[in-house]
């Protein structure tokens, strides 16, 4: 019995980053990474895929020493924690990955400021044991990745007629600049935001 | 006194643990990997060298930056390259940067051995809008230094883009990206020129 | 005469050519969150301009004499968030003393700010920017704290009208404010190529 509790309740934590608590469309967390980096598919993933690293290594961090916090530096020792595993990740990006990581720019070392990251440490993972902690973390990551390529695929494909790479439109399409624009940006979010509340008041 | 040295590592020694710990972690993870993120770096710029000199085979660094003034105040700094076929001297490449249209443009002029005539530019770093002023990295825009004078360029907005002279159409379009370049490779010409003139590098005959 | 161009150049690419809220998407969270009306907007302005101004001198100092110059450029993200937090901490001493009223009228904002993207991203394009000078730096803080103000007031200002009107109910909130502040940077535009 409490096993099947228990899995269920895995279950329930492992999707509910995709939809139920969206960091993106339902949370309204982490919009500056959002903005910044959906001009292309691939800068999209590789931010989210650092994303994910970085939830997944604070996660597992934060819940190993829950027990020792102590209320006055928790928070500075959630900072410290996700600073230390963005300089790797951004590390990582330099030496492997150089053109990638110069089109990212600043905003790999902003992963530290991110709202979902220090969110979940405090919700989930000062509170919870290792596995749902990770869990948790791949669920929040994977949400985040789905939802900032699916921008980036609309904006990209508008604004320069590929999804990922892939030519998509026409030859004879007029690529839409404003897409590759901030104008772009904060329009498509806002859309793609009422989108998902559409859908969720339709669920209700 | 002692009593709150004691209270704060009691409070605190998990912070200064792991604030210790993660600095050893770093420091391992820098050292593995600074070589080859120094590498990447020196590749990129070799890339951009060849891309303009592409009958360069080795380039080299010249270790004094030259620097750029105006009026008495130094606004910047150029790096200049050396670059060189079998020992014979093939052209320099120097850095230069200035404001685009929405942010700093960075690029890399090559010239040739005699600081005569331009062999091209690279763009190293820009913001400019896609599809108007990001077309300066464009074969369109670029092809036009190659060949022309090494000084004193102007900006023109109709004309041939294929003579090969001191005027420079601009890109329809992105006047202020395209006259963004002109300026910067301009103000910084005269004053890399002048320096490699002073150290003896190159002659300063016509 | 020439060093108060440079310097005044500085200031005006960071409060309106480039914005750190409308062109670099920077502190997007408050910015949503804060701008519902214009007195708590102006007050999260002015409380962010003064820890940005106090942690980007602060970072670049560190940067300039600590880190760049014994070779710890790895630790820069790490000190710098520490540096913020430490600010912050200050801040929220200083006015909980002087300002009880405004402390209450915060609650949570304040501590927020740690996490504003704004304050680490300005600490980092200090560096990206290869800011020479402290006056510099300085001067560059305090622009990107006026920047934030300034859009952020703007836009409490059009929100505030936009409450009056007939919002479709799945665009109210977020959706509508973002699709605002993408009209905003299309108005911010105008100041691009401004600086030769």
């Amino acid at each position: 019995m409490a096993n099947e509790n228990s899995n269920t309740k895995l279950l329930s934590v492992a999707t509910a980053g995709f939809w139920k608590q969206n960091p993106v469309l339902r949370l309204v967390l982490g919009m500056c990474p959002t903005l910044a980096v959906t001009t292309a598919g691939f800068d999209a993933l590789t931010m989210g895929l650092c994303v994910v690293f970085v939830l997944v290594c604070s996660n597992t961090v934060t819940s190993i020493i829950r027990r020792q916090l102590k209320p006055h530096v928790r928070i500075m020792m959630f900072v410290l924690t996700i600073a230390a595993f963005v300089t790797i990740a951004d590390l990582f990006l330099q030496a492997f990955v150089p053109r990638m990581s110069e089109k990212l720019g600043p905003y790999v070392p902003l992963i530290i400021v991110n709202c979902i990251i220090i969110a979940r440490a405090e919700a989930c993972a000062s509170k919870n044991g290792i596995v749902v902690s990770i869990v948790d973390a791949l669920s929040m990551g994977f949400g985040f990745t789905v939802t900032i390529c699916l921008l980036a695929s609309i904006r990209e494909l508008l604004a320069a007629g590929t999804v990922f790479g892939l030519r998509l439109m026409p030859d004879s399409y007029v690529p839409m600049t404003a897409m590759s624009m901030p104008v772009g940006a904060f329009v498509a979010l806002g859309l793609l935001l009422a989108t998902a509340n559409l859908i969720s008041a339709k669920e209700a | 006194m002692v009593n709150s040295v004691k209270l704060f590592f009691r409070e605190s020694w998990l912070l200064v643990a792991c604030a210790f710990l993660f600095g050893l972690l770093l420091a391992v993870t820098d050292a593995a990997w600074a070589p080859k993120i120094a590498q990447n770096k020196i590749d990129k710029t070799n890339a951009m060298l060849q891309s303009i000199f592409t009958d360069g085979h080795e380039f080299e660094k010249l270790p004094e930056k030259i620097d750029i003034l105006s009026g008495k105040v130094k606004t910047g700094e150029s790096t200049v390259y050396k670059v060189t076929t079998d020992g014979r001297i093939v052209g320099w490449a120097f850095t230069a940067e200035g404001f685009g249209f929405a942010d700093k443009i960075q690029l890399i002029v090559g010239v040739d051995a005699a600081f005569k005539k331009m062999r091209g530019f690279a763009v190293v770093s820009s913001y400019e809008t896609p599809g108007f002023g990001d077309r300066i990295k464009g074969d369109f825009y670029r092809n036009q230094f190659v060949g022309a004078p090494a000084a004193n360029l102007n900006l023109v907005k109709g004309g041939d883009p294929s003579a090969i002279d001191s005027d420079i159409v601009a890109i329809t379009g992105a006047t202020v990206s395209s006259t963004a370049v002109v300026n910067i490779i301009n103000r910084y010409m005269d004053t890399v020129k002048q320096a490699m003139v002073s150290k003896g590098v190159i002659s300063s005959g016509q | 005469m020439e060093t108060f161009s440079i310097l005044l150049i500085g200031f005006l690419s960071v409060v309106v050519v480039n914005n750190l809220v409308l062109t670099k998407f920077l502190g997007i969270c408050p910015y949503l969150g804060v701008s519902g009306r214009l007195d708590m907007a102006f007050g999260m302005g002015m409380a962010v301009t003064f820890v940005i101004t106090l942690s980007g001198v602060m970072t670049w100092t560190i940067d300039h004499y600590i880190l760049m110059k014994y070779g710890m450029g790895v630790l820069r993200n790490i000190s710098f968030i520490l540096v913020i937090a430490g600010a912050v901490q200050l801040v929220e001493m200083y006015i909980r003393k002087f300002f009880p009223a405004l402390y209450d009228a915060f609650g949570i904002f304040l501590p927020l700010i740690t996490t504003n993207c704004a304050v680490l991203g300005l600490c980092l394009f200090l560096y990206i920017w290869q800011v020479k000078s402290l006056a510099d730096a300085a001067v560059r803080s305090v622009g990107a704290g006026v920047g934030f103000t300034l859009a952020i007031c703007i836009m409490a200002g059009i929100r505030e009208n936009l409450e009056m009107a007939d919002v479709p109910k799945c665009l109210r909130g977020a959706p509508i404010t973002l699709i605002t502040a993408g009209i905003m940077t299309l108005a911010f535009m105008a100041f691009a190529g401004m600086i030769k």
